[in-house]
């Protein structure tokens, strides 16, 4: 019999007597009388546990217990105010961002037009036009083509009545 | 047995309480299964000091749980599943010491604890021994991958059939016999490799 199935036996009979053969194999095989040592170490300190004093719980432990849960059956919501509003932000900021990518993402010409680098540079500059020039007299001015036409020019008439 | 239908009754009637939402139904069963999860609880985490609290922890996380207890098993052994996970995030966050008192022994000493192992222990030990032998085990479990110690303590300790085990740890009878010696065997094998380790730390 090879060491492996006694240490099979062994174990199976872990409580029990020991057949005959597991014992003369045991007294001649020093790695399994070891083994079989062991077990019964092992088996003592289990069986030491088990006889050790219960752990009883403290006089009045069901009803504090009983008190702490209708204490907290009566203001449960603070958790579940924050656990609520927590999962809502989560699920918000998840559909921001992918917002945010699909902007980013999209072809900056053509009929879905993204937010690209240029329209922002061209926004930039807009702005800080209007913010110098508030009545768009420098792009008047600039554009020789553009302010005769549509300007409407002030008639000046010197009529002596 | 008819006490004993009419006490299976008045439970099924604390239970459905419960799961309305009653607390003060709720304290029967703490009462009836109380002493059952604190020897759990002693034998899963083996210090005295956190058995309390970490039963409380247990019972509140019961009953926010208990509308999701379907009757399919009994309420003990639902508490118990309960107990055994909870006990289980509490000790993945506790570092166990990796020194055994076992080892500090001369190696005379280790084999009179041997030698005295096979007889009946807690009549031959004397308090000092009785507490290595203690603490050797209580290492080698913590040592143990976790479902071995699991069973190791559902069987060894806490004394539940197979039956049970299987109902606690949602396996099949089969596969807690076979896990059961496996987990034995693993021990012993790492009591073999630690010792290996120690030979030159025994005094």
């Amino acid at each position: 019999m090879r060491c492996e199935d006694i240490r099979d036996r062994l174990d199976v009979i872990w409580d029990g007597q020991q057949p005959l053969e597991v014992l003369e194999h045991v007294r001649q095989c020093a790695s399994c009388a070891q083994y079989q040592r062991d077990l019964r170490l092992v088996r003592a300190g289990f069986h030491l546990w088990k006889r050790e004093e219960p752990v009883e719980p403290s006089l009045g432990f069901a009803e504090r217990l009983v008190r702490r849960l209708s204490e907290l059956s009566k203001a449960p919501s603070v958790s579940d105010f924050f656990e609520r509003v927590g999962r809502r932000f989560v699920y918000a900021t998840l559909v921001l961002t992918l917002l945010v990518l699909l902007a980013l993402a999209l072809p900056s010409t053509g009929p879905v037009r993204g937010l690209g680098a240029a329209d922002i540079q061209i926004s930039a500059q807009e702005a800080s036009l209007a913010y110098s020039d508030p009545i768009g007299e420098a792009g008047v001015q600039e554009s020789s083509d553009a302010a005769p036409v549509d300007a409407p020019v002030p008639a000046i008439t010197n009529e002596v009545k | 047995m008819e006490n004993s239908g009419a006490q299976v009754a008045q439970e099924i009637q604390w239970i459905k309480r419960a799961q309305q939402g009653d607390s003060e139904a709720f304290g029967p069963l703490v009462q009836k299964h109380q002493q059952r999860v604190f020897s759990l609880v002693y034998h899963l985490v083996r210090r005295r000091d956190e058995v309390e609290d970490l039963a409380q922890e247990i019972f509140i996380k019961a009953f926010r749980a208990v509308r999701s207890y379907n009757f399919q098993s009994s309420f003990a052994t639902w508490l118990s599943r309960i107990a055994t996970n909870h006990c289980y995030d509490y000790l993945r966050h506790e570092r166990a010491s990796r020194v055994s008192f076992y080892w500090q022994m001369g190696e005379n000493s280790q084999q009179e604890l041997e030698a005295n192992a096979e007889s009946q222990p807690e009549e031959v030990l004397d308090h000092e021994e009785q507490t290595v032998l203690k603490d050797l085990v209580n290492k080698l479990l913590d040592r143990a991958p976790e479902d071995d110690r699991k069973i190791l303590v559902l069987k060894e300790l806490q004394d539940y059939s197979v039956e049970e085990i299987a109902e606690t740890l949602k396996l099949k009878p089969t596969t807690v016999k076979v896990r059961l010696h496996r987990a034995r065997k693993r021990m012993l094998e790492d009591l073999r490799h630690w010792r290996e380790e120690n030979k030159g730390h025994a005094l």
